[in-house]
């Protein structure tokens, strides 16, 4: 009785096996081509200087200057509230252009198209570039970082937006359709409380994107605790460096063990 | 009254849904369409609140040909008419006095129905729907919080919220157990006899047709093939109308005892 309970055996097949080996050979040149056409400096690396700078800066991150705390914790505060603002401007910039999206509800693939199209070339852009540019428009100040967040997080929320909107239950549509509801009614009735929930949980996992995506902003003069690393750097201030990571951190930390605990209670 | 004068649907795709239909429901009727899948019952009661457009013919509703309606008399013509569905189609999220009330929105103006604006009658009569179908103490849980039977209930609550004149049913018990299946029709039936209110149900159970219909349209292939009184049919007219012997699975089967 027992051979009754074997699974039939796997049929192998040359051809599979010929195939990862061919895959396997083509990894393989890749990464000895890579290696040899850059040139790596070993002993530059591993020099006296290089080494006898590690020792002198890394020890410093580890004496954090805990006297900056509250100049730190006022530019992180300022980081947060650019995260805060820019990814509540794009969980709703969003909305309209992940209906625009949406095959579903809009039926033209034209239309859609070019809302894919808007969706993607705004992803195309990292933050900083972003930043970058909207510091040039209006000024460095934590406006430009608001900017850069906003524009930065509609790319994504857009398309995931669009997604759920796509997978939503289209026989309650047609349930409303049919007890004579117009098509505003429909989206309060119908739509929205099948998407919502889902839409904020993807705002709050965006909001922690961008709460790091912020900390850099500074660099490029676009506020936020960016700004002080860069100060610090220049003057060699490592202990202060290390405090900023230090906050940085923990502030991370923190706001994903929340926005984790709401999430999972929103869906 | 409805009225079908020779009304016929072709799909987009060549299909041929309805073909020449000529049939004409009273008042207060209770109808049952029998056919098997594919049949065109679906398509039949979806012309009459135009859920589907037929392309030729005219289809008289209250005195009304309604495939000439668009826009706003389209939907003012859908709040007199309940559907309900196979798979209840209700919000699963929202709660059940939502699922409920949302029957009253044809009546509500746009502005107040997003305000959540609804009359203390409106909400008084979406309560007392829910309690027709005996499902009351559930009224703030969530939808997808109740059984299929109850879901189903909810969602006939939600029918008698529009205060329909005519009740569309569409397979309304193919997703239930026996004994769920005979409760939801003796509630439907109880509605149609209380309220006077016209039913049509689509079902392809033979016994729950002969058990609950006062009168019996069979389908095949888009024609109606049979129509007549629920006395008058037997077995018989069933193997005629599904054009082959009657199966076990044509059988809810499960009645309660009385």
């Amino acid at each position: 009785m027992a051979e009754q309970l074997t699974l039939p055996e796997k049929p192998k097949s040359k051809l599979t096996l010929v195939k990862r080996i061919f895959i396997f050979i083509i990894i393989a040149l890749i990464y000895i081509w890579t290696f040899t056409s850059i040139e790596i400096r070993w002993d530059n690396i591993f020099s006296e200087r290089t080494l006898a700078n590690i020792d002198r800066i890394i020890p410093k991150f580890f004496q954090p200057a805990v006297e900056e705390t509250g100049s730190i914790m006022e530019k992180m505060f300022e980081t947060l509230f650019i995260a805060y603002t820019g990814s509540l401007a794009a969980a709703i910039i969003a909305i309209p252009l992940a209906f625009l999206c949406a095959s579903n509800m809009v039926r033209n693939k034209f239309l859609n198209n070019i809302g894919m199209w808007i969706l993607g070339a705004v992803r195309a852009f990292p933050e900083i570039v972003l930043a970058i540019i909207f510091v040039a428009a209006v000024g460095p100040n934590p406006f430009a970082g608001v900017l850069a967040i906003a524009i930065g997080s509609t790319g994504m929320l857009g398309k995931l937006y669009s997604e759920v909107i796509e997978s939503i239950d289209m026989n309650v549509i047609e349930a409303l359709e049919a007890s004579g509801a117009n098509k505003l009614q429909i989206l309060f009735y119908g739509i929205f409380p099948q998407v919502l929930p889902e839409f904020m949980s993807y705002a709050i996992y965006r909001f922690e994107i961008d709460v790091r995506a912020s900390s850099v902003l500074g660099i490029v003069g676009a506020g936020g605790i960016g700004t002080l690393i860069t100060f610090a750097y220049m003057n060699r201030n490592w202990e202060e460096v290390g405090m900023i990571l230090l906050v940085i951190i923990i502030t991370v930390t923190i706001i994903d063990q929340i926005s984790g605990f709401i999430r999972k209670r929103l869906v | 009254m409805i009225e079908f004068n020779d009304v016929s649907l072709v799909y987009p795709n060549g299909t041929e849904g309805l073909k020449n239909i000529n049939v004409k429901i009273n008042e207060g009727e209770f109808v049952v369409i029998v056919g098997l899948s594919g049949a065109g019952k679906s398509t039949f009661i979806r012309s009459i609140n135009r859920l589907v457009t037929p392309t030729s013919g005219s289809l008289i509703v209250n005195n009304e040909d309604i495939l000439k309606a668009n826009g706003k008399d389209l939907r003012k013509l859908r709040t007199k008419i309940g559907m309900i569905f196979q798979s209840y189609n209700l919000v699963k999220r929202s709660t059940v006095i939502k699922n409920v009330i949302s029957g009253r929105l044809g009546y509500t103006g746009t502005l107040k129905s997003i305000m959540n604006l609804f009359s203390k009658e409106d909400k008084l009569l979406a309560y007392e729907n829910l309690k027709r179908v005996n499902i009351e103490e559930k009224l703030y849980n969530r939808a997808d919080e109740l059984s299929g039977g109850q879901q189903q209930r909810v969602s006939i609550a939600r029918v008698l919220t529009q205060q329909p004149k005519l009740i569309l049913a569409d397979e309304p018990v193919a997703s239930l157990d026996p004994p769920t299946s005979h409760q939801v029709m003796k509630y439907l039936k109880q509605i149609n006899r209380e309220d006077k209110i016209t039913t049509i149900v689509n079902l392809h159970f033979i016994d729950m047709a002969m058990e609950y219909a006062d009168r019996i349209i069979g389908m095949r292939a888009g024609e109606v093939v049979f129509d007549g009184p629920a006395s008058e049919v037997t077995e018989q007219t069933f193997e005629e109308i599904y054009g082959r012997s009657i199966r076990d699975e044509d059988r809810r089967g499960g009645l309660e005892d009385e």
